[in-house]
């Protein structure tokens, strides 16, 4: 609290005339209009008292006056405070300041405005075309008001792309689109000398479907929940519970504490099954298939449990605005705790059996190191950060739901590499076990599921909301709009953050680690799609063009 | 015909190859789910494998997005002849929700020819087993084809013609109004 007031007496001093305006949206969040030519002045400050760069958002507001406006979000994970600096810009000139210079993370959400919005970048390092299609012609921006969500353009074919060249002594690797290491669509090209990786191209966007516009297109507020699950089918209930806050947020409604805890064990359930689920799948990737057959077997009751709590294996279905969809009553109680006693106890057997193979040691240990220093650079999040002694952990920086009233700890350790990233990923496993009893435990007795909305939601309004995924923490932005709908939704998914930094942890590793350390963040390229975009501007990671990869493959056909 | 082509093609075990050509993650966990000890089809024959060129038939899974959609047809041609092709999960079927978005181009059938539709959002593992069995004649099929009845409403009943008695004809009443008039 004493954080926010010395923030915004700050800004108004530092920023004079061109600090416009503020609202004071709860305790834990301060928005700031700025005007558009101070942006990078703002973020600096901002930077300078300890900010963590959260994620970008333009949109176009559709009453007229003020034209598009530009959100920049910083987050103050020791205070409970996240800072929203908005700017804007007219119709005709939509330009801003780039803030990639000064915060190499920015350079995603800005690429994604430039894509999707048509703004303009001063300084940007590397503006290119990002989340579209190669293909996509210029000049039609699919996120503004005036272009249906079901526009098919025509294909350009006349899009000509720069290649950039590898390090000199280096030869090209291909991985993906479809391989075997990477479960859905994204193309790495790494650079090796030899068996030794020296730098690596990335290329996404594979899977972009396009749900922003749906949401402000076609879907009202409580279609979208639904849709949300279906950005990820790994973490779903996170982007819907974030995107239920977050409307509730804006919205002011209050939801019933009955309503948050379930929302907690559906929470928590999901973070079980993916961290088992992500055990099985590094157990796979270094080929210990034994791994992956015990966790998946231990995991697999606990996608039963979830088809018997909802009615469905994945995709819940479970939030609604304004609460949860179904009840979990004395009889379900009871049903969870003995899956979990099962859970546990098979757990605790198998993390015996991985704790000390000398295999897993040898495959994870020193593998994909970072530093906790090159941690912080590149911002990482979730369990890569907290393998990198970081604690940083959404449900204890910002609480939300009913986590402030539980108890839980959050699981740090300084290896620094993949191994690191297991033992993570294990302890939370017994967190999360933890956590779901204390819900069951603590739970109202009474409540209601879902609270009636006796009024409209108002429009014009916006919430962030954040949420710590089994990946790291996801931001969804909400701004209200007219008809029951949604004018702009935006979901920043937690890959997106860790996958910049994939580079760094490849460098001078061996080329038959790859899978491993790109498996090590957990790479969930479908949530990442949908939102955005990827960083070109670092040197190390560039996104590439279909044409760049063509000409890649008929070089690498001559020269092979 | 196409039965017995199918039992006399893939008598033994088949291999399957996994495409990912936009799904959200759900339908690929189910498909890799189906190898795990609980239902584990490799006691069928039926194996994962990485590379197209190895594979008998290709599961398609999510809605086919703009930038793959050349890669999936590349991926299928790699496969060798004869081959199947499974569409698992709504999105692979018909695109899904977002079945007319920008970026999405609609289901695996707008890409390449799918011989086996596996509903469900994402299909249960045993659902992706059936529909493998079925497919290869290790079981039989257990509902009886049920054909789909137009809706009439936008036609005038009264004036219902011989041309109205074939099937699917409301499609043509609809989009060619000429066609109607020039029967009377």
């Amino acid at each position: 609290m004493a954080k926010k007031e010395e923030l915004r007496e700050l800004l108004k001093a530092e920023l004079k005339d061109d600090f416009i305006g503020e609202e004071l949206a709860g305790e834990r969040r301060l928005f700031v209009d700025v005007h558009n030519r101070a942006l990078v002045k703002t973020a600096e400050i901002l930077m300078k008292q300890g900010a963590r760069y959260q994620v970008g958002v333009g949109y176009e507001s559709r009453k007229g006056g003020r034209g598009l406006a530009l959100v920049h979000t910083f987050a103050f994970d020791n205070d409970a405070l996240i800072v929203i600096v908005r700017t804007f810009a007219p119709e005709d000139n939509p330009e801003f300041d780039s803030l990639t210079p000064i915060i190499p993370g920015a350079g995603w959400s800005e690429r994604e405005c430039i894509d999707l919005l048509g703004f303009r970048f001063k300084n940007h390092p590397g503006p290119k075309r990002l989340v579209l299609s190669d293909d996509w012609p210029e000049g039609i921006y699919p996120l503004r008001h005036d272009v249906p969500h079901d526009l098919m353009p025509p294909a350009t074919r006349d899009v000509v792309f720069r290649l950039e060249q590898p390090p000199p002594g280096t030869s090209i690797v291909p991985f993906g689109p479809f391989h075997s290491s990477l479960h859905e669509p994204a193309h790495f090209s790494v650079y090796v000398d030899g068996e030794n990786i020296k730098g690596c191209e990335y290329r996404g966007f594979m899977t972009h479907r396009g749900i922003e516009k749906l949401a402000q297109t076609e879907l009202t507020y409580n279609d979208v929940p639904f849709v949300a699950e279906r950005i990820c089918g790994i973490c779903g209930s996170v982007h819907s519970v974030n995107y239920a806050q977050a409307v509730e947020a804006a919205a002011g409604i209050k939801i019933s504490r009955r309503a948050e805890f379930i929302r907690v064990v559906m929470l928590e359930l999901e973070r079980l099954h993916s961290h088992l689920l992500w055990l099985g799948v590094a157990g796979h990737l270094i080929g210990f298939d034994t791994v992956f057959m015990q966790a998946w077997r231990i995991r697999e009751r606990i996608m039963w449990l979830a088809e018997r709590l909802t009615g469905n294996r994945k995709t819940y279905g479970m939030v609604i605005v304004g609460g949860v969809r179904r009840d979990i009553n004395k009889e379900k109680a009871e049903d969870i705790k003995q899956v979990l006693k099962e859970v546990e106890r098979e757990m605790l057997s198998l993390e015996k059996a991985i704790i000390n193979d000398k295999t897993i040691h040898k495959r994870t240990r020193g593998v994909g190191y970072l530093s906790k220093e090159d941690a912080l650079k590149w911002n990482l999040i979730g369990p890569v950060a907290r393998a990198r002694g970081i604690a940083i952990d959404a449900r204890k920086d910002h609480p939300y739901a009913a986590y402030d009233e539980l108890e839980f700890e959050v699981p740090v350790v300084d290896y620094g590499d993949v191994w690191g990233t297991l033992v993570v990923r294990v302890k939370e496993v017994y967190e999360a076990i933890n956590i779901i009893r204390q819900c069951l435990n603590k739970m109202p007795a009474d409540g209601p599921l879902a609270i009636d909305l006796d009024a409209p939601i108002p429009s014009g309004r916006q919430a962030l909301s954040v949420v710590e995924a089994p990946r790291g923490e996801a931001v969804h932005y909400v701004l209200t709009g007219e008809e029951n709908k949604p004018e702009r939704w935006r979901v920043r998914a937690p890959t997106y953050a860790n996958l910049q930094a994939v580079p760094e942890m490849l460098m001078n590793n061996k080329l038959a680690d790859f899978p491993i350390i790109v498996g090590s963040i957990d790479p969930c390229i479908s949530c990442t799609d949908r939102v955005v975009v990827i960083e070109i501007g670092l040197q190390k990671i560039k996104v590439m063009r279909k044409e760049e990869l063509e000409t890649i493959s008929r070089k690498m056909r001559f020269e092979g | 015909m196409w039965e017995k082509l199918v039992k006399r093609a893939f008598r033994r075990s088949i291999w399957v190859y996994h495409c990912n050509s936009g799904a959200c993650n759900g339908c690929d966990i189910e498909i890799l789910n189906v190898l795990t000890p609980y239902y584990d089809v490799e006691r069928f024959g039926i194996r994962l494998v990485s590379s197209p060129r190895h594979a008998d038939a290709m599961l398609l899974s999510g809605a086919v997005t703009r930038p793959t959609l050349p890669l999936v047809k590349k991926a299928y041609q790699a496969i060798p002849a004869p081959k199947l092709v499974f569409a698992i999960g709504s999105c692979a079927i018909g695109g899904g929700c977002w079945y007319d978005t920008y970026n999405v181009t609609g289901g695996g059938d707008k890409a390449i020819p799918v011989n086996y539709f596996i509903p469900g959002c994402p299909p249960r593992p045993e659902a992706i087993i059936y529909g493998i069995a079925l497919a290869l004649g290790l079981v039989d099929k257990k509902v009886a084809p049920v054909e789909l009845k137009q809706m009439e409403f936008p036609v005038d009943m009264y004036r219902q013609t011989k041309l109205w008695e074939q099937r699917n004809v409301i499609y043509k009443l609809l989009g060619e109004e000429d066609d109607r008039y020039n029967l009377y």
